[in-house]
């Protein structure tokens, strides 16, 4: 994949934007709300530790997990694929397109879908594709991507909505959103009702009994995964949890996470295609297990990144997420979690200004429901990435001039005299407002407080002969 | 590629991960400690909070009546039914005043997408609910023979009728006691109010896709 910029340079197009103005509204909303719902819970910490327990259980035995979830979905008379890579999962989903003849395919929302770019490989051997998340719909419409893990259009206004609404779907311009999401339900209840083929991810799988858990509070993830005659899941190898007491752990933390809510509206999960005498449900249902590079994260140091449960809570507290907006990620994840997820699966080489994305402040790592050390994993990437010489232009030669000074006392002292002086040509009232070269990407953005004129060494002898 | 050697990648990935210290025994649920006591009140004060209507009645008569009233006040001409021994009332569909359609139970593969668009203009759904959550105002729902999935998620209102008894404290509190439930059904759903989403500038709105109204009745006793 083709990086176009660098994350400065997205981050730049998005500063202080009206969708990245709309965005950190929105996000700052969904962080009161998660803070709101931890607070009333009163076993929220204990819940959180179990889920990360679990989380990390699964991953550690995601071999043995894989295999009986598969014995499983298969012996409810679903069918499994082992998708190494993108290209793998799309073969599948095609071949099980043509030779069910499915024309029409609708999608609940889906990160992983989104990772694998599905949409446009399907499109481009004719099938139509229809996103039914309202967000993931609008995202279509307007040939966009989402900027946020769980609310995708958190950019948009409703006046975006409401001219894309008008210019695509005929309608007359409304930015009540009242009205806006009347049109959307209509529009969709046809072509849910007459699609072949549904597809939707997977939020959790359950070893024990081979199903899969969405949670939606729209209802399209049951329309989904209920209406057309085949129904293909396309789940992340790492989303597994042992029983379906995991699972409600799990469920348990990630609405009060993702947006305050106890539970999602729609718990909703499949175990295998209609039974003999169900009255309704798919006739088929398929399940892709997807590496994607996985295996190779799960081999490396930034391991822990896939305990994930995909809640976006991270995202909401990122100081720097809500000025630069999700966008500035350049790929499906954005966020703290983002900019640990693409340089582990993707690699380091085309991402990795990625793990420099963030101030470390740690409020990433307080918001995660199963307690993501995400600011560790930021430096373990920055080391990797140094030691693979992709550090920041610069940082190795500078680094090696502070090694020098600050280990020889006699330049050390000339170097801090030698900065007082400096300081008193340039700074006004205790601050340097503007520096040459390389010091204008600080001072471009705050000032620097100068250096005292007189460096601490020399201010301490002469505490020293005055007592 | 084939499940052994994608296993195979996998098991040898775990074994030189630098994962946190990974727990040896399966961790399992995790059942918060929440009273018994006083759950009907609590499981009726959260259905209302998250939107969802709430009715306790004292008896089927109570139950017959309440529906037919509800069906009146949403003009509804028909509506869609689990089959009567699914459902916690007994003779529903005979004792309602006005019942011009009966339980519409899709059949098989064939009829499925006639019945699916036929409906698109059904206003009002009825199921039973195998349990209430009071913890999170939700009702846990098991699609199967004479339970369609469709009943509750393509009209525009929902009524779940539900056993006073069959009410627990949480989610976990359920699944404690019903450790199969996901095995048992081709789908196990539970649904927590009305269909919502706040996708545009985060303003809520109510049945998207699935219901705009949900009522829950609570038959008491």
């Amino acid at each position: 994949m083709n990086v176009p910029v660098t994350f400065v340079e997205r981050a730049h197009r998005g500063i202080g934007n009206r969708s990245t103005a709309a965005g950190e509204v929105g996000a700052r909303r969904m962080m009161s709300h998660r803070i709101a719902a931890s607070a009333d819970y009163p076993a929220m910490e204990e819940m959180r530790d179990q889920a990360r327990r679990i989380r990390l259980y699964a991953l550690g035995h995601l071999d043995e997990l894989l295999a009986r979830f598969s014995d499983e979905v298969e012996g409810a008379g679903g069918h499994v694929h082992f998708a190494a890579d993108a290209d793998e999962a799309i073969a599948y989903i095609r071949k099980v397109a043509e030779e069910t003849n499915v024309r029409r395919i609708v999608k609940s929302k889906s990160m992983v879908t989104e990772e694998i770019h599905l949409n446009a490989a399907l499109e481009a051997h004719d099938l139509e594709v229809v996103e039914t998340d309202l967000g993931e719909f609008i995202i279509q419409l307007s040939g966009d991507t989402p900027s946020h893990i769980i609310a995708p259009v958190m950019h948009k206004t409703r006046q975006d909505v409401g001219e894309l609404f008008s210019e695509k779907l005929g309608i007359e311009y409304t930015d009540d959103p009242t009205e806006l999401n009347n049109v959307a339900r209509h529009h969709l209840r046809e072509i849910f009702l007459s699609a072949d083929m549904g597809i939707s991810g997977c939020n959790v799988a359950i070893a024990e009994s081979g199903s899969i858990v969405l949670v939606t509070n729209e209802g399209n993830g049951r329309l989904t995964t209920s209406a057309p005659r085949i129904h293909v899941a396309v789940m992340g190898m790492e989303r597994i949890v042992p029983t379906l007491s995991d699972a409600a752990v799990i469920l348990e933390v990630l609405a009060r996470s993702a947006t305050g809510q106890r539970l999602s509206v729609y718990t909703n999960i499949v175990t295998g295609a209609r039974r003999p005498g169900d009255p309704d449900g798919p006739e088929e249902f398929h399940v892709v297990i997807l590496d994607n590079g996985r295996s190779r994260v799960l081999a490396g140091d930034a391991a822990e990144v896939l305990a994930c449960i995909r809640c976006g809570a991270c995202l909401n507290v990122c100081p720097v997420y809500r000025e630069a907006g999700g966008h500035a990620y350049g790929f499906t994840y954005s966020g703290p979690i983002g900019a640990v997820i693409t340089p582990s699966l993707m690699g380091l080489a085309e991402w990795h200004d990625l793990p420099y994305a963030s101030s470390l402040c740690g409020a990433c790592l307080d918001a995660c429901p199963v307690r993501i050390d995400l600011p560790g994993l930021l430096l373990k990437l920055r080391r990797d990435a140094v030691s693979e010489g992709l550090g920041p232009d610069g940082l190795e030669g500078a680094l090696k001039w502070f090694t020098r000074l600050a280990t020889n006392p006699g330049m050390w002292r000339g170097a801090t005299r030698a900065g007082g002086w400096s300081a008193k040509l340039i700074a006004r009232q205790g601050w340097i407002k503007s520096l040459p070269g390389r010091g204008s990407a600080w001072t471009d953005y705050r000032d620097l407080p100068a250096p005292a004129a007189k460096p601490f060494h020399a201010r301490w002898k002469e505490r020293q002969r005055e007592s | 590629m084939n499940r052994e050697d994608f296993l195979e990648r996998v098991r040898s990935a775990i074994k030189v991960s630098e994962l946190p210290p990974i727990p040896e025994a399966p961790p399992g649920g995790l059942v918060p400690d929440l009273p018994r006591a006083g759950v009907t009140e609590r499981f009726l004060e959260q259905v209302e909070a998250v939107d969802g209507h709430t009715h306790l009645v004292g008896s089927d008569d109570e139950a017959v009546h309440l529906i037919g009233v509800l069906l009146e006040q949403y003009g509804a001409t028909d509506y869609l039914a689990w089959a009567p021994d699914h459902l916690p009332v007994a003779g529903l569909a005979e004792r309602l005043r006005a019942t011009p359609l009966d339980a519409v139970v899709p059949g098989d593969a064939e009829g499925r997408l006639e019945h699916q668009t036929g409906y698109t203009d059904l206003l009002v759904g009825i199921t039973g609910a195998s349990a209430g959550l009071a913890e999170s105002g939700s009702i846990v729902l098991e699609a199967g023979p004479g339970r369609p999935r469709m009943a509750s998620l393509i009209p525009l209102v929902h009524i779940a009728l539900l056993r006073e008894r069959d009410i627990t404290q949480s989610l976990s509190h359920w699944i404690a006691d019903h450790a199969e439930a996901a095995a048992d059904t081709s789908n196990l759903f539970i649904i927590t109010g009305p269909s919502r989403t706040a996708d545009i500038e985060q303003t809520l709105n109510l049945g998207v896709h699935g219901p705009k109204h949900l009522h829950v009745v609570v038959l008491g006793g």
